[in-house]
């Protein structure tokens, strides 16, 4: 339920007057420095590189302020960038897919079946990872699927194969099983959080009054854990399409996806063109959180309280 | 008006010299591990009963409830609703629909859609299924709701929700888990006189699980006494109160006094010793240890040396509480302290009132209401 309240604070004729105007900066100074922060981390950056998007990157490069769209175009026109984008969408789906398939039955199981205690200490260590840094856990993960990696010679000392397998080795499959790992714990997190939430008596009521099981699943569970889905979703998916590091590090030369374009244009230089790229992901991503947060809204009327 | 819909495949009462009881239980049993959550009961609840399964928590009724809604399997026996054995029946398959005691409403669906999901389930038409949600929505008094979420409902209302959500169902027998345990007392009472009226209305057995004997007292047709995963004791109310089986159902269903003694023939006449004293028992009791029990109100209190009446002990008032419409008198006899409840307002009962502490009495009773129980 939104109730809008003031925080018990009287809203009277004062509010206009000087003394209002004091009484209302000494409530926002605390937001002061996140302000700071959000202003000169982010819009500034992001408005320089918005201008930077629409102007040229010289001979010499350096960017030059000749206005065009040129950077833009370039996208649309040369096949490449909407191939890899499509590819790079592709790639995110399936591992929201894949992160949503073990996390949603994998949470129900803890929350359901397990006592707090038990939760805890999966939990934790489904957050421990986190501890060690990013590039770490993906170079761990080159030396298991690598060619002289522990799964080929696994799989070679059982005699299931004679020539190491290449398909999880520069390739993306590979970032494919990197990206899964490395995002599951988001798409677990968020799908825990609202399954906690939810009363499994319903389940029971559901049965009792007619329900097949997957009948309860789908009208009683879904709906009141759509707005947990939807945040595993965001979780996962967005941060895929800035993903560069999994499929530089794992992936081939044909694995690359959006974000290594974009750095690509930096380690050479073109700025600008990299700008523009980058203001289109950004674009997109918008557009989608735009849509989701519609679903957002609905969710919040009904699941409150 | 809200009729009772036969269960198809039952066969009609008059084929039958007995009607085919709503649910029976053939030596069921249910185990967790080790532990014996209940023990090769049997029982049965005739249709159009409201029947409560009464005891303190852990003796095992919530498991029958639940054995019956078909959450949880029987270890081993059977279990019969209308004559069908549905031992491996899932829950969804069956014709008992339940009241939870959290109510288990679903908080994103809208109190017509709740009573309604039941019979969206069966497939019914969708003019069949908004007119039964307006009947059963009607028959608990919140017609007026229909459009509002759980949320926004006191806990009376949720309660009545659920309710009707499973009546709606028309089941054969309506489980009730304890489903007056959250409400505050005033609430409790108003629910189980609207609980008793809707039984009345819709003529549906009812199986109602509570801890709480006035509760049970006041509604049900039937109660089954359990303690320890067993029934200790099934009766009408009255049957219950009035001749409990054993010293359990006498201590919870009720106050009671309790005497430990011995019954001694003397003559043709039973007695009963009770350490230095001596009161009468009803005729045909056998000799032995045994334990007398009295309810307060059938015990009286006259001037410790009037010798009119049976005989009673000698005690001593060591306290009187006045609680408006009763007294309690607590009074200390050689076999230990006994608590006589006086009504409030006969002219006969004002002298029994009216004691002072410290006062010498006699306590007595007539030998009917004594009942002996052996251990």
């Amino acid at each position: 339920m939104t109730v809008a309240s003031d925080g018990g604070v009287p809203s009277g004729p004062a509010a206009g007057s000087s003394s209002g105007l004091v009484k209302r900066f000494g409530r926002a100074l605390p937001a002061l420095p996140g302000l700071a922060v959000l202003l000169f981390l982010f819009l500034v950056p992001m408005a320089i590189m918005f201008v930077f998007s629409f102007w040229r990157t010289n001979n010499d490069f350096v960017v030059v302020p000749e206005w065009n769209l040129g950077n833009y175009a370039r996208f649309f026109v040369e096949g490449t960038y909407l191939r890899t984008f499509i590819k790079t969408l592709i790639m995110a789906g399936l591992v929201t897919v894949a992160a949503l398939a073990i996390g949603l039955p994998f949470a129900y199981f803890l929350v359901r079946y397990t006592g707090k205690l038990t939760q805890r200490v999966i939990l934790l260590a489904v957050i421990v990872p986190f501890w060690t840094s990013y590039l770490v856990r993906v170079y761990a993960w080159q030396a298991i699927l690598g060619e002289h990696g522990a799964l080929n010679q696994i799989l070679q000392a059982i005699g299931v194969i004679k020539v190491p397998l290449d398909i999880f080795n520069y390739d993306d499959p590979g970032v494919f099983v990197v990206l899964t790992y490395i995002y599951f714990p988001f798409a677990l997190l968020a799908l825990y959080a609202s399954l906690e939430k939810f009363d499994f008596t319903q389940l029971n009521a559901a049965q009792d009054l007619g329900a097949r099981p997957d009948q309860a699943f789908r009208h009683i569970l879904l709906p009141q854990i759509r707005a947990g889905i939807i945040t595993a979703c965001i979780f996962v998916f967005i941060p895929i399409l800035g993903e560069f590091l999994t499929p530089t590090l794992v992936g081939g030369a044909q694995s690359s996806l959006i974000a290594n374009l974009v750095l690509n244009f930096l380690r050479n230089d073109q700025f600008a063109e990299g700008a523009a790229l980058a203001i289109i992901i950004a674009a997109f991503v918008t557009a989608i959180m735009i849509v989701f947060r519609k679903s957002f809204r609905v969710e919040d009327v009904v699941t409150s309280g | 008006m809200v009729t009772n819909q036969p269960w198809p495949g039952r066969p009609a009462d008059s084929d039958l010299a007995e009607p085919v009881p709503a649910i029976e239980l053939r030596h069921a049993t249910k185990r967790y591990g080790e532990a014996v959550a209940l023990d090769d009961v049997s029982m049965v609840i005739q249709p159009g009963e409201f029947f409560c399964l009464l005891g303190p928590s852990g003796c095992g009724k919530t498991t029958t409830l639940n054995l019956i809604g078909g959450f949880i399997p029987l270890t081993s026996g059977d279990l019969l609703i209308e004559g069908h054995t549905v031992n491996d029946l899932p829950p969804h398959k069956r014709n008992v629909n339940t009241v939870f005691q959290s109510y288990a409403l679903f908080p994103h669906m809208t109190v017509a859609e709740n009573v309604a999901f039941g019979l969206r389930m069966e497939k019914l038409s969708k003019a069949d299924i908004a007119q039964r949600t307006r009947e059963y929505l009607e028959l608990v008094g919140l017609s007026g709701l229909a459009g509002r979420l759980p949320a926004q409902m006191s806990g009376g209302q949720q309660q009545r929700v659920a309710l009707a959500r499973a009546l709606a169902k028309r089941p054969a027998v309506l489980l009730l888990d304890e489903p007056l345990g959250a409400l505050d007392l005033k609430l409790r009472k108003q629910m189980q006189t609207e609980l008793a009226r809707i039984h009345r209305q819709v003529g549906t057995t009812f199986v109602f699980v509570t801890h709480d004997q006035e509760e049970a007292l006041s509604m049900a047709t039937q109660i089954a006494i359990m303690s320890n995963g067993t029934v200790l004791q099934q009766g009408s109310p009255r049957e219950v109160y009035d001749r409990p089986a054993n010293r359990f159902v006498a201590d919870f269903v009720g106050d009671t006094n309790f005497l430990a003694g011995t019954v001694r023939r003397d003559g043709g006449q039973a007695v009963f010793d009770v350490g230095s004293a001596v009161v009468d028992v009803q005729g045909d009791a056998e000799a032995g240890p045994a334990t007398l029990m009295i309810r307060p109100e059938f015990l009286a209190l006259r001037q410790g040396d009037a010798t009119d009446g049976p005989r009673g002990l000698t005690a001593r008032v060591v306290n009187v509480a006045f609680l408006g419409n009763h007294t309690r008198i607590t009074v200390s006899t050689a076999a230990g302290e006994m608590v006589v409840v006086r009504p409030h307002g006969t002219r006969d009962s004002t002298a029994d009132t009216q004691r002072e502490l410290g006062e010498e009495v006699c306590v007595w009773w007539r030998t009917e209401n004594a009942a002996l129980i052996r251990e």
